[in-house]
């Protein structure tokens, strides 16, 4: 079972399939929070942890953050440290919907839509979806054979 | 597996985002403020976007002068809310006008509502714009006079004000 993960973990084509898979969903992810700031701003309201002066720069910043480290996973720049910002942002945001959940706040996770307040998506679902990217990115980030379609290591 | 290079790489690929981030606010037609208004004493919260048109001269921040609004008789009260929390409950007389429907139910709106009266239009309370969203709607269709009830249904059944 060990060899068969460490075989799985060592082989250069999954390392690239995850990184395009990770890149994309994090591209996608990313567009339209850019598109619609306002509504993510008040998406990062809904999730009543962060202090208000904080709010509008996270949602500045954090979407492009997203883009970037896409975009940087695809085209394999600075893949291992983009692997790493994308798993800390998975981090947090788990830990996030966690004291959410354990605090019975609602709310929509805003991850792939800005919906509407009151459609909360299931927060479940999100954290399992969450952990099997994170799975990828650790993937990624620990990878150490030579890497496939890469422009800068 | 050389850590300081992969720090060095993730400030290069964070710095990159942060530029670009607030390079496209900037510019952006959708930018919002670098700090919006979060905190609801103020009013409607909201990140302060370029877009906000909705200006807080419409507002009606107090509940009790809402309430002698809809004493008088002469403000017709429109939920932007869904339907279903219409029907839930609503302020009494108010008419549903769900601003995620509006193209769908203008119509029969207008037909029945062409008044040139006072419209004050209420959604869920401070964390909701809708009723925003709904009066510069109604303004931008020719109805001359609308207000906004921030403290919205939440507010209203707060006070025990009569509700249906």
């Amino acid at each position: 079972m060990n060899e068969i993960l460490s075989r799985i973990a060592d082989n250069c084509w999954i390392e690239l399939a995850g990184r395009w898979f990770l890149g994309l969903t994090f591209i996608y992810a990313s567009y339209h929070k850019i598109v619609a700031p306002a509504n993510f701003a008040k998406l990062i309201y809904g999730y009543d942890l962060f202090a208000g002066i904080l709010i509008n720069p996270i949602a500045i910043i954090l979407p492009f953050v997203e883009l970037v480290c896409g975009l940087a996973l695809i085209l394999g720049f600075y893949p291992r440290s983009a692997a790493l910002i994308i798993n800390t942002m998975l981090l947090s945001f788990i830990i996030i919907l966690s004291i959410n959940l354990i605090r019975g706040h609602e709310f929509d996770c805003g991850c792939f839509s800005s919906g509407r307040s009151g459609y909360a998506s299931s927060t479940e679902m999100t954290l399992v979806r969450d952990i099997i990217y994170g799975v990828i990115g650790l993937q990624i980030f620990l990878f150490r054979k030579p890497r496939k379609a890469c422009i800068a290591i | 597996m050389g850590w300081t290079k992969i720090v060095k790489d993730s400030f290069v690929l964070v710095g990159i985002s942060v530029v670009a981030a607030f390079s496209v606010n900037f510019f952006s037609p959708v930018g919002i403020a670098l700090v919006g208004r979060w905190d609801d004493r103020q009013g409607v919260v909201s990140a302060r976007a370029k877009t906000d048109s909705a200006g807080d001269a419409l507002a009606i921040t107090d509940v009790k002068v809402a309430k002698q609004i809809h004493d008088s008789g002469k403000a017709l009260f429109v939920d932007a809310r869904s339907r279903d929390d219409y029907e839930e409950g609503h302020i009494q007389g108010a008419v549903s006008l769900p601003v995620g429907q509006f193209d769908e139910a203008v119509e029969a709106f207008l037909e029945q509502y062409p008044s040139e009266g006072l419209i004050v239009t209420y959604c869920s309370g401070r964390a909701c714009d809708d009723s925003h969203r709904l009066a510069q709607l109604l303004l931008a269709l020719g109805y001359p006079n609308v207000r906004v009830f921030i403290d919205g249904y939440p507010g209203w059944e707060a006070e025990r004000y009569p509700v249906e």
